[in-house]
């Protein structure tokens, strides 16, 4: 009975990262296929569609361009959402509700209405640079999911250490070195990157803030599959994935190690 | 002059007020407990000379200076907190060394003084371990070589105890005493306790509601209460309300409610004025036989008992009134069941009376 639990547990947990992740893995197979048109069948293995790649300036600046967006979003975002998540640690319950609900309202906003909203009001505020619209509504969006990670650190984190720190002579700045932001920092860098891989990968905040110098790696893609479909958009994708992935097992084991501490 | 004084010390929290107007001086190098039931103002009364809490009304001084209004960095007052507050990332050498780094003093010196607060607090040869490696006990005194280190002028235990269990608490108890005696500091520790600051305190202030009920050495806060509340507190009392019948100089005849008649000492009672009488459980006598004394012997059935190892607890019933004795277990005692006969007895001495 026990056994059939344990194998009906470890059935259900592996059809579940099937269902999210083998759409992934065609991906992934597509992006090695020969075959020049793409969904096709299995032809064989080839690295063209990587080096295709090169042949396309536009996607290696797009993704120059969306890793800057997604680096600043993220650091405004992670700055905020620790600041936020901070004060509310220390507030009272009814303005915590409050604050939560104004800072995570964006998420039930269609994405591509905040877009739409932010050429609006770039425009009426006279802020012609597009990146900086783009940086803008990229943190907010991203902002809650920093929020969320960084307090359910905070839970773990006695404020007693702040006033024994203080009993032994640090002022509020050197208590923020030394103990808070270091007992912090797993789910800041969690948080961070959390926000760096939503924004690196996120299509509709951009549609309509983007132009030529700014188009991010999403709009690119968007674009180059309207235009055709080969596998060369998957190779992009999957070298997408693979780096997510990468970063996101680097993490674990990174904070992993922090978390024992 | 003191080392440390409170004068009108006064905390509110919204309309409620956590420490009201509290006044005491503490002399140097004494050991001085905060007694009192959760909720009677001693955490944030040491919150408040800690810094950590602002004062609304009041002055603290330490030194003769004023330092209400210093930021508790810059009071050089240790603290040993509640739950150790030790830091996770930290080894138990760089936690016990912090204070001297915010004091940016020398890698040799600090490394001197780590090695001097371990000795004081015999765990040599632990410094490069982290807290959550060390039993409770030892974090407790990690956490103490951490409130030294710096030298402060004051030493403050929010209940430091409370995380041990009970055997280890006894042990660090006296260990907390041997430390404060060899480092010569003037302390406070604030504890709900009676038994750790009968233990501990050179002085007892007793509090309630944000008052100070009294403060002194532990004989006399035992002994002399000076008023109900802190009779009520310390130790296990009866407790009786009722008025005097009769009363000469230190005496008093009450009239507790029940119908009981006992005498009693109080000091400036009127006829007819209405008093709660005090009577510790411990200085109840029963006997099979008259004792032969006058004063107070009563008649009386027992209607309950419970076994306690060093004592025995027993209720007792004399008329309408319900009266608990503690009675220790030793060769040669007296015991009782549930439904006997017996009389009840106390010194005239042990029966305080306070004016309502």
């Amino acid at each position: 009975m026990k056994e059939a639990l344990a194998t009906a547990k470890w059935l259900y947990l592996a059809l579940l990262y099937l269902f999210a992740l083998g759409p992934l893995g065609f991906i992934v197979a597509a992006s090695f296929n020969p075959a020049t048109s793409f969904p096709s069948g299995f032809e064989g293995l080839t690295l063209h569609w990587y080096r295709a790649i090169l042949d396309h300036p536009e996607f290696m600046s797009a993704a120059l361009t969306s890793a800057l967006l997604a680096l600043l979003a993220a650091v405004i975002a992670t700055t905020v959402a620790l600041l936020a998540a901070y004060a509310m640690r220390r507030g009272h319950a009814h303005e915590n509700a409050a604050l939560s609900t104004a800072l995570t309202s964006p998420l039930l906003v269609p994405q591509i209405v905040m877009s739409l909203a932010m050429l609006e009001f770039a425009a009426l505020i006279g802020l012609d640079t597009s990146l900086a619209g783009l940086v803008a509504i990229h943190a907010v969006y991203v902002m809650p999911f920093a929020l969320r990670l960084i307090l359910t650190g905070l839970a773990r984190f006695d404020f007693a250490l702040e006033d024994a720190a203080a009993s032994l002579g640090a002022g509020r700045a050197a208590t923020w070195r030394h103990v808070t932001l270091p007992l912090l920092r797993p789910s800041i860098v969690a948080g961070f990157t959390f926000c760096f891989i939503l924004s690196f990968v996120n299509l509709p905040l951009s549609l309509f803030l983007t132009n030529a110098r700014t188009a991010t790696l999403p709009i690119v893609m968007f674009a180059y599959i309207e235009s055709r479909i080969d596998p060369m958009i998957a190779a992009v994708a999957a070298i997408i994935v693979v780096a997510a992935c990468a970063t996101t097992v680097l993490l674990e084991r990174v904070l992993h190690i922090r978390l024992v501490d | 002059m003191p080392d440390l004084e409170l004068d009108r010390v006064t905390k509110r929290f919204g309309d409620s007020v956590a420490v009201a107007e509290l006044t005491l001086a503490i002399e140097h190098g004494e050991f001085v407990c905060l007694l009192g039931p959760s909720g009677c103002g001693k955490t944030t009364t040491l919150r408040m000379i800690a810094g950590f809490e602002s004062v609304d009304a009041g002055q603290i001084r330490l030194d003769g200076r004023e330092i209400s209004t210093t930021p508790a960095q810059k009071r050089d007052i240790g603290m040993v907190f509640q739950n150790y507050a030790l830091f996770p990332h930290m080894t138990v050498a760089e936690n016990i060394g912090f204070g001297l780094r915010m004091r940016r003093r020398s890698r040799a010196e600090i490394d001197e003084a780590v090695a001097a607060a371990l000795a004081l607090v015999r765990l040599e040869g632990l410094g490069e371990r982290y807290p959550r490696q060390l039993s409770g006990g030892q974090q407790q005194r990690v956490a103490l070589a951490r409130a030294l280190a710096i030298r402060p002028r004051l030493l403050l235990l929010d209940e430091p105890l409370s995380n041990l269990d009970a055997k280890l608490r006894d042990e660090m108890r006296d260990e907390i005493r041997r430390i404060q005696r060899e480092v010569g500091i003037t302390a406070i520790f604030v504890t709900h306790d009676q038994t750790e600051a009968l233990a501990l305190a050179d002085r007892i202030a007793v509090m309630a509601n944000g008052h100070l009920l009294q403060m002194a050495d532990p004989v006399a806060i035992y002994e002399e209460p000076a008023n109900a509340g802190v009779g009520s507190f310390i130790g296990q009392a009866n407790i009786l309300a009722g008025r005097i019948v009769a009363c000469d100089g230190a005496w008093a005849e009450v009239e507790a409610e029940g119908g009981l008649t006992l005498r009693g000492r109080a000091s400036g009672a009127t006829q007819g004025q209405p008093v709660t009488t005090l009577l510790k459980q411990e200085r109840v006598l029963l006997t099979r036989a008259h004792p032969g004394s006058d004063g107070n012997v009563f008649p009386c059935r027992i209607v309950g008992r419970t076994y306690l190892g060093s004592a025995t607890s027993y209720q007792c019933r004399i008329a309408g009134t319900a009266i608990g004795a503690m009675v220790p277990n030793r060769a040669g005692v007296e015991r009782f069941a549930i439904g006997d006969n017996a009389f009840a007895s106390w010194a005239t001495a042990d029966c305080l009376v306070f004016p309502q």
